[in-house]
């Protein structure tokens, strides 16, 4: 298998694990289910976290943003696909039921006040929902640090 | 990207934590963001949006003014 090939399976297996378990897969996870070597497999993510496809995290070299989803908790969950999973911001929150096309819900708070926020969404639609959303950074400096951003 | 009660929450909340104010959008363009953004992700061929795909998709949006530049 050469290199773009090998890059894209493993794109597409992460994806296919995370929606299949409900959770983030590990690299081992990823290795097992396509029958490569685990060191292999860590390339080709390293390769997919330098064009951004991904994000690893910096100690582990484990999964951390298989965007729009996250690894880890965040304030901003939602149910989707009969599923619970996390964005680790507002607008990955919104776009988890978008790349799984299904309708979904995703609960957090006001930023400020810590008011309960829920907002409702079908096929890039607010079925309910309300505020504001805030982005620090100028778009073209998202990726000098995404989990910041 | 974090979501607020208000457009005054943002300002109080930025006001608060001594951070700039940046871009703002109503919820619901978010979601259409999103939308546009991220819907074929699970395409065998899904990729990160090229800058000019970029463009476009915030121009749909009317998000036009140099916050949003990507060059």
């Amino acid at each position: 298998m050469d290199i773009e090939a090998l890059d894209k399976a493993v794109r597409l297996k992460v994806y296919e694990l995370l929606l299949a378990a409900g959770s983030m897969p590990r690299v081992q996870d990823v290795s097992d289910s396509l029958g490569q070597p685990i060191d292999v497999v860590g390339q080709a993510l390293a390769r997919l976290s330098k064009k951004r496809s991904l994000v690893l995290m910096p100690q582990s070299g484990e999964i951390l943003l298989a965007n729009p989803w996250s690894a880890v908790p965040t304030q901003f969950s939602v149910k989707a696909g009969g599923k619970d999973w996390y964005g680790i911001c507002i607008w990955d929150a919104l776009a988890i039921p978008a790349a799984m096309g299904a309708p979904g819900r995703v609960t957090t708070s006001c930023a400020c006040c810590g008011e309960a926020m829920s907002i409702e969404v079908d096929g890039g639609r607010m079925v309910s929902g309300s505020g504001v959303v805030h982005i620090g950074l100028p778009a073209k400096q998202w990726w000098d640090d995404i989990v910041f951003t | 990207m974090l979501l607020f009660w208000s457009e005054e929450h943002v300002e109080r909340w930025c006001k608060q934590w001594n951070r700039p104010r940046g871009g703002i959008m109503p919820t619901e363009t978010c979601v259409k963001l999103a939308y546009d953004w991220y819907s074929d992700r699970l395409d065998p061929d899904g990729r990160r949006k090229t800058p000019e795909e970029a463009k476009a998709i915030f121009d749909g949006l009317g998000l036009k003014d140099e916050f949003w530049s990507l060059a």
